[in-house]
C-alpha cells in the first residue's frame, strides 16, 4: 500500500516537473510558408521553419564563415572540380532511420533532379554525387564553381530522410522529416505550424519542447500579438516600432546586418533609360542616407553597390554618393525627362516611391508613380514592359548570388535587360575561381562598369529586425536572418 | 412548395456555372504567370517551363476548365498550385471557421439591430431615436479594421482579457472557441447592426402609420402586441432582404477582419491564393461561396412566406 502511495508520488511530482518545464515558444513570421521541402521551396520564409527540421551540410557563423555541421570537415581537389565531405557519424532522422553518405547522395540528388526542384540552378554545375564509404561523400563538378560551399549552406545542403521522402512522394513538404534539433508536429494553413523538440538530436537536445510559428502579413497585427504575449518573437519589424520596443523594458531587439539590397532598376532595353545619361541623373538625385532617417528610422545601411557591409565582396572603395543635383542636371543636358515608376503596395513602398518622386523632381525630372500588385509587377518586369521598377533582393551569403544572375546578359534576375560582354567575362570568371580574395578584385573590376552604367541603382541594404520578450535568451544574429532555436531557452 | 424549392435549385446550376466560367477567365486574363510567382526570383526559363507542365498550365484553356469542371462535378477540387495541399481539405478546413464566425457576427448583429430598430421606429424622433440614429450612422462610417484594432488594442493588450489572435476549432474547446471569435464577430457585426437598425426603422415606422396599425390600437390591443405581433411581421420583409444580402457577402469571407485576427478563413484563402493566381483554390472558394449566398437567398425566400402569409409560392 504504501509503495504504491510512494510510486504516485514520485511520478506525479515527475509528472507536474515535466508539465512545468514544458516549454512552448510561439513565433511571429510575415508570411505563412508555403512549402517544407528544401527541394521545391521558393519562399524564403520557408527557410525559418525547415531550419529547424532539416540538417545542412554546412552553416554560416555570425561572420558569414562557411561552417561544418553535418560534414565535419571537406576538401576541395582537382582545381576545384572534386569537393570531398566527410559525414558526421552516428546521425539519425527523426524516423529512426540512419543519416549516411548514401542519404546525403539521396537528399543531393533529389535536389538536382526531382520535377519542379527550384535547386537546379544553383546546383547546375554538380555533375555527380558519389558515395566513397558510410561517411564519406564526393560531388563532382563540370566546371569550377566558387559559391558552391555557401549554396550547401542553405535549402541545396539540407539532407531529407530518403525512406520518409520515397513514401511520400511530392507530398512530402506536408509531412517533412528530417534530423534537424526539431521535428514536424502539425500545420494548419495560415494558421500555424507546430514543431516538437527532437529528442535524440545529435547537437542536444533544445530546451524549447514546442516551438509555433505563426504568419501575420500585417506588421501592426505582428506587433499587436508580440505586446499581447500571443507570440513571445517576431520578425520582422515594422521601422516605426522598433523604438517602441527598444524603450519597452519587457522586450528586446535585435537589429543586426543583412545580406539583401533594395534599390531601383532601369529599363535599358528602350526610351527614356536607354540613355545612360538619364539613369546617371535620377541615381544623382536620390538622398540615401534621408531616406535611411526618414522612412526606416536608421534600421537600413545606406548602400552603393549589392554587397552589404560584413559580407566577404563588400568593398570600401565603393562609397555611397551624395546627392548631387548639379550633377543630375548637367547629365539631363537640357532635356526634359518624363517616366513611370512601378512599385507594388505596402506603405514602405508606397513612401519611398512619394519620396523618389520628390527627390528626383528637384532636379526637374518627372516621374509618375504607378502601383501594381507584386504577381503584376513581376510579369512586368519580365516582359520589360516599365520604365523604372523598384525591386530589391533578399540577398544571398556568396556574391555570386547577389550579382551574377543580376547583370550578366539574359539572367534571370536582369530586369534591366542589361548586356555587357566584359562584364558577362568578368562574373563568369569570378564564379569559377575559388579563392575569396580573387573573386573579390574581380567583383571590383566588374562593378566599376556596371555602376557606371546604372542599369540598376543602390538605395540601401536593409538590416534583420527580431524582437523578442526579454526571458528569451541564445539566438545568434546570422546575417542570413534565419532565427535558429537550436540553443534558445526561454528563461 | 416543394415544386419551388426544386425548381430553384435547378436554376441555381447555370449560374453556378456562369459564376466559375467567369472567374476562371478574369483570373487567366489578369497578368502574371502563376509558375513565375511560385519560383520567384528563382525562376530560370527551365524551371518555368517544367512547373508550368507538372502544374498542367501549358495545356489549351478550355481544357484546362473543362477539366476543373469535370472534377469539381465528382467533388475533386483538385491541389493548390502554391503547397500541393488538396483544395477540398482546404475548405473543408476553412468553411467551418467562416460560416461560425459569419452567424456569430449576424446573431450579435440581430441583438442589437432588432431592439434598436424597434425602439428607434416606436420613439421616432424622440432623443432616444436621435441617439440611436447618430451609432448607427457612426457604425456605418467607421471602417471596421479601425474597430478591429482598437478592440485588440482595448481588450488585448491593455486589458488582456482576450488573446490578440488565433483561433480554436468547437470541437477541440469550446470557450475558446467563442472567446477568440468574440471580438472579430463584434467587429463584422457592429457595421452590419448600423444598417439593419436604419432598415428596420424606416420599414417599421412606416408600417406603424398603416391603417390596419391604428385599427388594432382602436380596438384597444396593448402597444407592445400591435407591435409585435402586427407591426413587425410586416416590416420585415426589406430588414430580411438586407439581412440575407449581409450574411451572404460574409459567407464570402471577411478578409480584412480575418487578417486583423489572423482567422484562418475563407477570405484570408481566397486574397492570398488571386495573388498567386493559384486557380483551383480561387475557383473552390468562389463555387463554395457561390452555393452558400444562394443557399441563403433561398432561405430568405422562405422567410419571406413565414413572415407574410400572403407570398405563396407555387
Amino acid at each position: 500500500m504504501r509503495r504504491v502511495h510512494f510510486l504516485t508520488a514520485i511520478l506525479s511530482a515527475a509528472l507536474l516537473t515535466s508539465l512545468a518545464s514544458a516549454q512552448t515558444l510561439t513565433v511571429g513570421l510575415d508570411a505563412d510558408p508555403p512549402k517544407l521541402d528544401p527541394a521545391l521551396s521558393t519562399a524564403l520564409v520557408d527557410r525559418q521553419v525547415m531550419n529547424q527540421i532539416f540538417d545542412k551540410l554546412l552553416d554560416l557563423d555570425v561572420n558569414l564563415k562557411v561552417i561544418p555541421a553535418l560534414a565535419t570537415s571537406w576538401k576541395v581537389t582537382n582545381g576545384g572540380l572534386t569537393y570531398t565531405f566527410k559525414i558526421k557519424s552516428g546521425v539519425k532522422f527523426s524516423d529512426g532511420t540512419p543519416l549516411d553518405a548514401a542519404a546525403v547522395k539521396y537528399g543531393l540528388d533529389r535536389n538536382r533532379t526531382l520535377e519542379g526542384s527550384a535547386r537546379k540552378n544553383e546546383l547546375s554545375s554538380v555533375k555527380d554525387v558519389k558515395v566513397i564509404d558510410a561517411q564519406t561523400v564526393q560531388l563532382s563538378l563540370s566546371q569550377p564553381y566558387g559559391p558552391l560551399l555557401a549554396v550547401l549552406t542553405d535549402r541545396a545542403g539540407m539532407i531529407v530522410s530518403p525512406t520518409a521522402a520515397r513514401k511520400a512522394g511530392t507530398d512530402f513538404q506536408n509531412n517533412p522529416v528530417g534530423s534537424g534539433p526539431f521535428t514536424f508536429t502539425s500545420r494548419v494553413r495560415q494558421d500555424n505550424i507546430t514543431l516538437s523538440a527532437n529528442k535524440n538530436y545529435w547537437g542536444g537536445v533544445p530546451k524549447i519542447d514546442k516551438l509555433v510559428y505563426r504568419p501575420f502579413p500585417d506588421g501592426d497585427v505582428r506587433y499587436a500579438n508580440l505586446l499581447s504575449g500571443a507570440v513571445q518573437a517576431i520578425t520582422p519589424i515594422d521601422p516605426k516600432d522598433v523604438s517602441k520596443l527598444t524603450e519597452n523594458a519587457k522586450f528586446s531587439v535585435l537589429n543586426y546586418p543583412g545580406i539583401g539590397f533594395q534599390g531601383v532598376w532601369f529599363n535599358v532595353t528602350r526610351a527614356p533609360f536607354n540613355n545612360k545619361n538619364f539613369r546617371q541623373a535620377v541615381a544623382a538625385t536620390i538622398d540615401r542616407e534621408a531616406i535611411a532617417k526618414s522612412i526606416f528610422y536608421d534600421t537600413v545601411t545606406p548602400a552603393a553597390g549589392p554587397f552589404p557591409p560584413g559580407t566577404a565582396a563588400a568593398s570600401s572603395s565603393i562609397k555611397v554618393q551624395k546627392p548631387d543635383i548639379a550633377l543630375a542636371k548637367q547629365k539631363l543636358g537640357g532635356k526634359p525627362l518624363n517616366f513611370t515608376l512601378l512599385t507594388s503596395p505596402g506603405s514602405i513602398n508606397t513612401q519611398m516611391a512619394q519620396v523618389y518622386q520628390a527627390m528626383f523632381a528637384q532636379a526637374g525630372i518627372n516621374a509618375k508613380i504607378e502601383q501594381v500588385e507584386f504577381g503584376t509587377l513581376l510579369d512586368r518586369a519580365d516582359k520589360q514592359d516599365y520604365d523604372a521598377l523598384m525591386l530589391g533582393w533578399s540577398g544571398r551569403p556568396d556574391p555570386d548570388g547577389n550579382i551574377y544572375d543580376f547583370f550578366v546578359t539574359g539572367g534571370t534576375n536582369n530586369q534591366a535587360g542589361y548586356s555587357n560582354k566584359t562584364v558577362d567575362s568578368l562574373l563568369a570568371k569570378a564564379r569559377a575561381q575559388n579563392a575569396m580574395s580573387a573573386r573579390v578584385a574581380t567583383y571590383n573590376v566588374a562593378l566599376g562598369t556596371i555602376i557606371n552604367d546604372t542599369p540598376y541603382t543602390w538605395v540601401y541594404f536593409q538590416r534583420n529586425l527580431v524582437a523578442s520578450v526579454k526571458g528569451m535568451v541564445g539566438l545568434k544574429p546570422i546575417p542570413d536572418g534565419i532565427l535558429r532555436f537550436k540553443d534558445v531557452d526561454l528563461k | 412548395m416543394a415544386v419551388f424549392a426544386l425548381r430553384r435549385l435547378l436554376s441555381a446550376i447555370p449560374t453556378l456555372l456562369i459564376v466559375t466560367l467567369i472567374v476562371f477567365a478574369m483570373v487567366k486574363l489578369l497578368p502574371g504567370d502563376p509558375a513565375r510567382l511560385i519560383l520567384g526570383q528563382e525562376a530560370t526559363p527551365q524551371a518555368l517551363s517544367e512547373l508550368r507542365r507538372s502544374l498542367g498550365l501549358d495545356r489549351p484553356l478550355p481544357q484546362q476548365y473543362l477539366s476543373w469542371l469535370t472534377s469539381a462535378a465528382r467533388l475533386d477540387f483538385g491541389t493548390s498550385l502554391t503547397d500541393h495541399s488538396s483544395v477540398g481539405r482546404l475548405i473543408a478546413q476553412k468553411l467551418p471557421v467562416t460560416l461560425e464566425l459569419s452567424l456569430f457576427a449576424m446573431l450579435i448583429s440581430l441583438l442589437i439591430s432588432l431592439p434598436a430598430g424597434m425602439i428607434s421606429a416606436v420613439r421616432r424622433s424622440t432623443w432616444v431615436d436621435r441617439l440611436l440614429t447618430l451609432l448607427a450612422l457612426s457604425g456605418i462610417s467607421l471602417p471596421n479594421f479601425f474597430l478591429g484594432i482598437l478592440l485588440i488594442y482595448l481588450f488585448s493588450i491593455r486589458l488582456a482579457w482576450i488573446p490578440a489572435s488565433g483561433y480554436t476549432s468547437l470541437m477541440e474547446n469550446p470557450g475558446r472557441n467563442l472567446l477568440l471569435l468574440l471580438l472579430p464577430a463584434v467587429t463584422l457585426g457592429v457595421g452590419s447592426a448600423a444598417v439593419l437598425t436604419r432598415y428596420l426603422r424606416s420599414s417599421l415606422s412606416e408600417t406603424l402609420n398603416q391603417d390596419y396599425v391604428r385599427t388594432a390600437h382602436a380596438k384597444g390591443l396593448a402597444a407592445r402586441q400591435v407591435i409585435s405581433k402586427h407591426a413587425l411581421k410586416n416590416a420585415l420583409i426589406p430588414f430580411l432582404t438586407a439581412f440575407g444580402l449581409q450574411l451572404g457577402g460574409l459567407l464570402g469571407g471577411a478578409v480584412i477582419t480575418e487578417q486583423i485576427f489572423s482567422i484562418p478563413g475563407f477570405g484570408r484563402l481566397l486574397v492570398d491564393a488571386v495573388f498567386t493566381r493559384d486557380l483551383p483554390v480561387i475557383q473552390g472558394v468562389v463555387l463554395v461561396s457561390a452555393v452558400a449566398v444562394f443557399l441563403v437567398s433561398f432561405l430568405v425566400d422562405l422567410g419571406y412566406a413565414a413572415v407574410d402569409p400572403r407570398i405563396r409560392y407555387h
